[in-house]
């Protein structure tokens, strides 16, 4: 079985959550399941790095605005930085760059 | 020229082949390259013109998979990708259960922290990133889906 195209680190500033490759309907269940342990440890912020990601479907949306959401209500900051290509192109098409302020 | 045929199992193990040769046809039409040919785990998805057909593909077929064959296989996925110098035109036949399109819901007209969806973006990706995008329910149901290639005006013999 493939590794998980995500890792988590976390330090006392942040919580960095990195995604590569392609985030979707096969991945994106592995990366909710991740989603609940970090939002378990109620971080005050967390950093999503989308730099290495390469695809995203809406599978792969709908987990990273589950992150966003479970933190935010949780009074958390979700920073989602090094979106790009196609990713990049997929938030702009649903708006969503500005809510993620990407 | 004729199309190019390929035909997988309704599942999503066959979805990253389905998307890859989805993804090498629409280089055919941009003629656009990758970054290192022998990395066979890259996807080099970057042009505009194969980001819309890869991103669209991918939920068609998402689609499929979960509302045809209901996650259950039992039914194959035939594709006909006809690349041109001036669009890709990629039909997608099914022989699941018809899909409700009319039924698909709008994504919201103000988007904000509380609005912000967690599903049925699909189809909204798919239609958005495409020129045409049609569906006849069957049996067979028969998806088509056209992009055609914007080439810059000014551009001598290059490619955009």
């Amino acid at each position: 079985m493939p590794s998980p195209p995500f890792d988590v680190q976390r330090s006392d500033r942040a919580t960095t959550l990195t995604v590569r490759g392609s985030l979707d309907i096969n991945s994106a269940p592995q990366l909710a399941e991740e989603i609940d342990r970090i939002v378990a440890h109620r971080p005050p912020r967390v950093v999503c790095d989308l730099s290495s990601l390469e695809l995203i479907d809406s599978s792969g949306v709908a987990a990273l605005v589950k992150l966003y959401k479970a933190v935010r209500n949780l009074g958390g900051a979700v920073e989602i930085t090094g979106a790009k290509d196609q990713p990049l192109a997929i938030f702009k098409l649903l708006r969503m760059d500005k809510v993620f302020n990407i | 020229m004729a199309p190019i045929r390929l035909t997988v199992p309704g599942t999503l193990r066959y979805r990253a082949i389905a998307v890859r040769a989805i993804a090498e046809a629409a280089r055919l039409v941009s003629g656009s390259t990758v970054r290192d040919p022998n990395d066979a785990q890259a996807h080099d998805v970057r042009d505009p013109f194969d980001t819309a057909v890869v991103s669209a593909f991918a939920e068609i077929f998402n689609n499929i998979v979960i509302h045809a064959y209901q996650r259950r296989g039992g039914g194959m996925i035939e594709l006909a990708i006809t690349p041109t110098d001036r669009e890709l035109v990629i039909e997608v036949k099914d022989h699941g259960r018809p899909f409700d399109i009319a039924g698909v819901a709008p994504l919201p007209g103000e988007l904000d922290e509380d609005t912000l969806p967690e599903g049925g973006m699909g189809i909204h990706i798919a239609k958005t990133m495409l020129d045409e995008m049609t569906y006849e329910p069957g049996p067979p149901n028969l998806w088509r889906l056209r992009k055609r290639l914007v080439v810059a005006a000014a551009s001598a013999g290059g490619r955009s």
